[in-house]
């Protein structure tokens, strides 16, 4: 009859701590060496049980036979085998306490470096949030600054104040032009006069058998009136009233220029361009 | 000898032997490499054979596990394994031989069908394993259960005998080919 020898699993407690008292371990060993003698005892037995080989067509039933009987038997020595406790003696407890103390403190300490890093992430996830909020309250100060600084500069809006500012600005800049005007016409005059001494009277086109001749501010106004009248045709014709050689003056000094189509129509230089 | 029985020596001490048989040399050297990186409380002995019966001039300790290692790419795999099954005595198959079947995955190239391997599990009242020994991830996962299986045949679990093995790993299969 076949067995399975279980006993084997006790051979472990056979190595133990040297710091141990010797009889612990002598009992042990010939506890074990007892269970050896059992087996060479079962070893002897089962040599002179011979072999037995399967074919397809036994097999199945030999086979499940054998399962039964076997089990049988095991389910047999379960029953009769009772547990057996090493002897707890005073060496074998602390030994046993020992470990157990070991494996505590490894799992220990395990705990302490796994808490100790999460403390030290925390530290760091607390330093930068402390800084952000730093940073925030910061820009919180600029603005409220911005803020109180802006509200003091706003003025109550009104239309009509922008709008007399406006008229009033328009008046100081006419009056500008009125005087700029009047300070060319007084020099002109006085260097520009017309050939024959006389000052001509403005705003009377008299025809007479040969043409009059208009002043050199007279030319002038009708080439700035022109300019600014007919952006896109700023040209004018050359009459006769124009004296020739205040026309050349204008068009040497580059004051006026002569249409490069028709060399009888002069305009005024854009100098506001 | 020319049959190989489960009890024809004493056990040296803390060790246990396993033999794996089968004609796929490459994988089955893989697979020795792999179940002698597995960490094991035990000292392991892995045995490889082609077929048996094992040349009998060899001193060899008493093997605890026998595996044989089918591939289903190959018929002649599949016949060597059944003429080798007639050197095994039939104590062993009370849990202490297991078949392991690869190259289930490619069907394709399958020449064996599967259940002609599960019917030869059930014949022979052995526990069935299917593992693709190619895939380094699968090998390694495999070695890890055959030194499981083998240290509890080798009886150096306390509590579980090998007789219990076959019920332990019987898989929906099994019984599916009860009902037929």
């Amino acid at each position: 009859m076949n067995m399975s020898v279980n006993d084997q699993g006790l051979d472990s407690d056979s190595t133990m701590d040297v710091e141990v008292v010797i009889d612990t371990e002598e009992e042990l060993i010939k506890e074990c060496e007892e269970m050896w003698k059992d087996m060479e005892e079962c070893q002897n037995k089962l040599s002179l049980i011979g072999t037995e080989t399967l074919t397809n067509s036994n097999a199945q039933l030999s086979l499940l036979i054998m399962q039964v009987k076997c089990l049988t038997a095991e389910l047999s020595q379960w029953h009769k085998k009772t547990a057996e406790i090493t002897p707890l003696t005073e060496d074998v407890l602390v030994t046993l306490g020992k470990e157990e103390f070991q494996k505590l403190r490894h799992d220990l300490e395990m705990v302490l470096s796994t808490i100790q890093s999460k403390n030290e992430k925390l530290k760091e996830d607390l330093e930068r949030e402390q800084q952000w909020l730093h940073e925030q309250q910061q820009i919180m100060e600029t603005l409220q600054e911005l803020h109180s600084e802006l509200k003091n500069q706003v003025v109550t809006f009104s239309e009509s104040r922008i709008f007399n500012e406006l008229k009033a600005k328009m008046l100081s800049i006419k009056e500008f032009k009125e005087k700029l005007l009047i300070a060319l016409g007084e020099f002109l005059e006085d260097h520009f006069p017309l050939p024959d001494g006389n000052v001509k009277k403005k705003r009377k086109n008299i025809q007479e058998s040969t043409a009059q001749l208009i002043t050199l501010h007279e030319i002038l106004e009708i080439l700035i009136n022109r300019m600014f009248d007919v952006p896109h045709d700023p040209y004018v014709k050359i009459s006769n009233s124009f004296w020739p050689p205040y026309v050349e003056l204008l068009l040497r000094n580059g004051i006026a220029l002569r249409n490069p189509e028709d060399p009888t129509q002069i305009r005024l230089e854009a100098f506001h361009q | 000898m020319s049959v190989l029985r489960p009890m024809d020596k004493l056990p040296d001490l803390n060790r246990a032997t396993v033999l794996l048989v089968s004609t796929e040399d490459a994988l089955l050297q893989q697979l020795a490499d792999a179940m002698l990186r597995e960490d094991c409380a035990s000292e392991l002995r892995v045995h490889l054979a082609k077929s048996l019966p094992l040349p009998s001039n060899v001193n060899r300790p008493r093997v605890d596990l026998i595996v044989f290692v089918i591939n289903l790419h190959s018929k002649y795999s599949l016949q060597n394994v059944e003429e080798s099954l007639q050197h095994v005595d039939s104590s062993f198959f009370l849990g202490k031989v297991c078949f392991l079947v690869t190259g289930a995955g490619r069907e394709s190239h399958c020449s064996i069908h599967r259940n002609t391997v599960v019917k030869l599990a059930h014949t022979y009242r052995c526990s069935l394993l299917f593992c693709d020994l190619e895939v380094e991830g699968f090998r390694a996962t495999m070695a890890q259960r055959l030194v499981r299986m083998l240290q509890i045949c080798a009886g150096h679990v306390p509590g579980v005998s090998a007789l219990n093995l076959p019920s332990l790993l019987r898989s929906s299969e099994g019984t599916l080919l009860e009902e037929l």
